[in-house]
């Protein structure tokens, strides 16, 4: 008989624990109540005993590894049973006792012989198991069904495992850094509150508390109206607290409605409204946007770098690449002053992996370019920046870009970024709060090259000047890397020729 | 550009408004698509005017007049007597109401309507050609065009449709009187239903089928109880004969078949109905000019979002292939809609269920049990009898029975095969069943309705588990 064993609440009440290390190995003989593993909890380190005679015939967690309570860490093959190994199939002979007590918890790798432990078809007929709404959320979320692991009933896969896998899959989809600031939303989310749209800004005369009293009945009226109840205006109090009656909620819906309506004939009255559907790529670049805000606390560093030597620079060998059928911008020089930068502070060229409590620096660097299409903002990838020279980052980005604005670039091409520019400047502007590109966690924006009047030497002379606006993960990032960061940018792109030692 | 050509422009042009196209045209409209809707003949396509709705309406009409005469046993004693031409005038008035009902819908989803036949000028472009004398075509440029054109019924060698002698279901549905005598040619899901019509109107029918059973694709027990049925209510059955020619004789036909080995058989009836299967009408499209070919039987292919080789074009309904279901047509309609106005829609359906009117009538959803064991499962199959449903004894209607078919490990059902009065209507549960994953354990904890047959479903799926009430467990 196989026994799977649960990682038992070894504490009071803990919820996880940390594997330490294993005393035993597959292949193993163990006695009941012999100690198999070693597991601190956030209160102690204590020895999980075997709860059978038998042999150990797989592990399912390495040392390290935090498990949550509940979890199948080891299995046995008890005395008494031929030892069934993981590859063979199911017993033939069912009986209405299970002998297998199966673990539904944690995702077991399904085999080639079609036996997966989950107990599901799928391994052996490619079958997926889910409801149709969840294949929709699976498809508007770019998931891909089949590779989701279900946790209902023998596998079936549901709206919360496809979330899961949409939070777990770091691919970003190249829609990303914003060369805009996002819009604000009207009002702030309400903690535990509906996700749904929380409509336009609160209409005067609305209340704002911490704490409000009223019947489960006006609670929910309250969440179906989509109102948060602590705005809700109310002068009856019990036990000192306001409370809030259905006649009041109803009130206040409608008043939100008709501040609504007034604002929708207000807009119709100065030249009516068009509705556009929030679709395709725009709703796809909203959703990163989204994600990257409400996942990276993000903090803005600006500055402003002479670049007078840098466009005489350019000038000249603009011609030259000219001549070899390429065309030079400033772009390239910016990406290999950053690449130089990044080398120098590592922590810029990185990743968050929140799962496994790490960060990522990467000793690659891969350069996103934010480009504005007609189908919105894309962020074509030149992978190995630091490998190519100014003509060939050049060639390869002008390519990359156009490919991106004919909307014939694959989506390989817009991931794996480690870093990413956006030129702002090239429409207007001079600052901005750009949007991380997550799981990256820096953004650079330029602002445009200006002529404006500077102090050289006690004089006031006009310079050419570029502003940059550097958004940071602050998880990662502190503002004084940041600030460091910038200034190794700002002195590459102050002498260019320093570029050439790079 | 034809001389007198009028050119308007559409977002959506779709051609056909049967099930998939009106459906397409009015979910369209919902998604405030710009939609063009041309239809050559009749709004609703054969499903509403010659084949899903009339045909059912008959068999219900029928079926009124044969239950009264067959009632002696509840203490009944009737003999209705049947004035066919009546009877289709009220089937007509069924159709009447529910194709005024689909133009009305479309209408009011902002669709606009276009009668004539389309033909594709080019890419982006469909040439209307108006019926009758100086009414002129005109030309309508789309960015999309949805291709909904159906089907029609595939006549054999030798039996052209004449609408006298030799009728196709089209014609049989508007027969203003009883044949005496009927050869019906093929024992599909046509000439079973139509056959069974006729046999309770008091029509001798013979029914000559080239392979060696009724009702092809389904497994041979579900079959046999429909066999059985029918020719309790007195059809005769020639298996293994190939219709080979017809001539007139006396006041009706002849109507000679071959077997294999060579022998030719005679059979003399009034008028013979050919109902032989259904083939796409996808060569009066002239699609050379859009850049779409047809596979050897004349169906376009279209991936998992309707979409055909070009990419502007979808395909929906019977010219997109197997199974020519006009519920399977309708999704694919919605889904061509919703592809269009850019939504993540895609044809992600688990099973298209089935449905044969006869008597019992079957329903079919999702997969046989060596389907199943051919997907990989290991299938474990439930069945409840009719027999021992309380509900269907008081319906004195006991043939057939209740069959699921679910994963023995995990316990996803997987399909099921009814065979049973309302058997159309019992498949439903199934199919949303497969359609959410859900086990055995999920529809035998669901509380059925007592005294129903929905109950069977019930119990079969407990005796899939081994714990049926009702029945004896295998």
């Amino acid at each position: 008989m196989v026994r799977e064993f649960e990682l038992p609440d070894v504490g009071e009440g803990v919820a996880e624990g940390e594997i330490v290390g294993w005393l035993v190995e597959v292949g193993d003989a163990v006695e009941e109540d012999q100690p198999v593993a070693e597991v601190e909890t956030d209160k102690a380190v204590v020895e999980v005993p075997s709860p059978v005679d038998g042999t150990v015939q797989a592990i399912h967690a390495d040392a390290g590894e935090l498990v949550p309570v509940g979890t199948v860490i080891i299995t046995f093959a008890e005395d008494g049973d031929e030892t069934a190994t993981e590859d063979e199939e199911p017993s033939e002979t069912r009986t209405d006792t299970a002998t297998e007590t199966r673990s539904e918890v944690g995702a077991v790798e399904s085999k080639d012989d079609g036996a997966s432990d989950d107990g599901s078809g799928s391994a052996s007929s490619g079958r997926v198991f889910a409801a149709p709404s969840a294949r929709r959320l699976a498809r508007e979320l770019d998931v891909d069904i089949g590779a989701v692991d279900g946790s209902g009933p023998g596998g079936r896969v549901s709206d919360t495992d496809v979330r899961a896998a949409a939070e777990s899959d770091d691919d970003g989809d190249g829609a990303s850094t914003a060369d805009e600031p996002a819009p604000k939303p009207a009002v702030e989310r309400v903690e535990g509150g509906d996700e749904s749209d929380p409509g336009p800004a609160m209409a005067t005369g609305s209340a704002s508390r911490e704490r409000t009293l009223a019947a489960p009945a006006t609670r929910r009226l309250a969440e179906e109206s989509g109102i948060d109840i602590d705005s809700v205006p109310t002068d009856e109090e019990r036990d000192g607290e306001a409370f809030v009656t259905p006649a009041a909620v109803e009130a206040f819906a409608e008043s939100q409605r008709a501040a609504q309506d007034a604002d929708r004939a207000a807009l119709a009255g100065s030249g009516g409204e068009e509705r556009i559907p929030y679709r395709g790529m725009r709703r796809t670049i909203g959703e990163q946007m989204a994600r990257s805000k409400a996942t990276a606390p993000h903090v803005t560093h600006h500055d402003e770098v002479d670049v007078t030597e840098l466009v005489e620079t350019r000038s000249e060998l603009k011609a030259e690449a000219e001549e070899r059928g390429i065309g030079l911008s400033y772009m390239p020089f910016v990406m290999k002053a950053c690449v130089a930068a990044l080398r120098a502070f590592p922590s810029m060229n990185a990743m968050l992996d929140e799962e496994a409590e790490e960060i990522v620096e990467k000793h690659y660097y891969n350069i996103g370019v934010a480009t504005a299409t007609d189908a919105g903002l894309m962020v074509p990838v030149v992978r190995n920046a630091d490998e190519r020279n100014l003509l060939e980052l050049a060639s390869e980005m002008n390519e990359l870009v156009g490919k991106a604005r004919e909307r014939s670039i694959s989506r390989e091409e817009m991931q794996g970024g480690t870093f990413t520019v956006t030129n702002v400047g090239a429409i207007g502007g001079e600052y901005a709060t750009p949007i991380i590109n997550v799981p990256e966690v820096a953004i650079l924006a330029l602002g445009a090259i200006k002529e404006k009047p500077r102090v050289v030497d006690g004089e006031v002379v006009p310079r050419h000047v570029l502003t940059l606006s550097l958004s940071i993960d602050h998880r990662v990032i502190d503002g004084a890397i940041a600030a460091q960061f910038t200034n190794r940018v700002m002195k590459y792109l102050e002498n260019p020729q320093l570029l050439l030692l790079e | 550009m034809v001389v007198g050509d009028v050119t308007t422009g559409t977002e959506l042009l779709i051609i056909g408004a049967g099930p998939g196209g009106y459906v397409a045209a009015i979910r369209a409209g919902q998604l405030g698509i710009d939609t063009t809707l041309v239809e050559k003949d009749a709004y609703g396509g054969t499903c509403l005017n010659h084949g899903c709705i009339p045909s059912k309406a008959l068999i219900s009409a029928t079926d009124v007049a044969h239950d009264a005469r067959e009632a002696e046993e509840m203490g009944i004693h009737a003999d209705p007597a049947v004035d066919l031409a009546g009877m289709v005038d009220w089937k007509d008035d069924v159709v009447d109401q529910l194709t005024g009902g689909v133009e009305q819908l479309c209408k009011a989803n902002d669709v606009n309507l276009v009668e004539g036949r389309a033909e594709f000028a080019d890419e982006n472009t469909v040439r209307v050609a108006h019926g009758g004398e100086g009414q002129g075509s005109e030309s309508i440029e789309f960015e999309h065009a949805v291709v909904a054109t159906g089907s029609r019924p595939v006549e054999v060698p030798n039996f052209e449709f004449d609408g006298e002698h030799v009728i196709s279901s089209r014609d049989a549905l508007a027969l203003d009187s009883v044949p005496d005598s009927l050869v019906v040619v093929g024992a599909g899901y046509i000439g079973m239903e139509l056959a069974t019509v006729f046999a309770k109107l008091g029509t001798d029918v013979t029914v000559v089928e080239m392979l060696e059973g009724i009702l092809p694709p389904y497994e041979d027990d579900v079959s046999k109880v429909v066999r059985d049925r029918a020719e309790e209510i007195g059809i005769d059955f020639f298996f293994g004969e190939a219709a080979s020619d017809w001539e007139e004789s006396g006041d009706g036909i002849t109507v000679r078949t071959e077997n294999e080995d060579g022998e030719v058989s005679e059979f003399g009836a009034e008028k013979a109905l050919v109902a032989v299967g259904r083939a796409p009408v996808t060569d009066t499209l002239n699609l050379d000019a859009v850049g779409l070919e047809t596979d050897e039987d004349g169906f376009l292919a279209t991936d998992d979002r309707a979409r055909t080789d070009v990419e502007s074009v979808f395909a929906v309904g019977d010219v997109a292939g197997e199974p020519m279901l006009a519920h399977k047509g309708m999704k694919e309609g919605e889904v061509a809609a919703e592809v269009v106005a850019g939504e993540p829609s895609a044809l992600d359906y688990q099973s298209v269920p089935a449905a044969v009117f006869t008597d019992p009538e079957v329903g079919t959803v999702g997969m046989t049990e060596d389907e199943a064991e051919e997907a990989g499962f290991s299938p474990v199959v439930g069945q409840m009898p009719m027999q021992a449903s309380g509900r269907a004894l008081t319906l004195g209607d006991t043939g057939g029975f209740t069959r699921v078919v679910a994963d023995d490990d995990a316990g996803f059902i997987l399909g099921a095969q009814v065979v049973a009065p309302e058997a159309s209507e019992l498949i439903a549960e199934f199919g949303l069943a497969i359609e959410m994953g859900a086990t055995l354990e999920d529809v035998a904890a669901t509380i059925h309705t007592h005294p129903t047959l929905g109950e069977t479903v019930m119990e079969a799926v407990e005796n899939a588990q081994g714990k049926a009430i009702h029945t004896l467990n295998r």
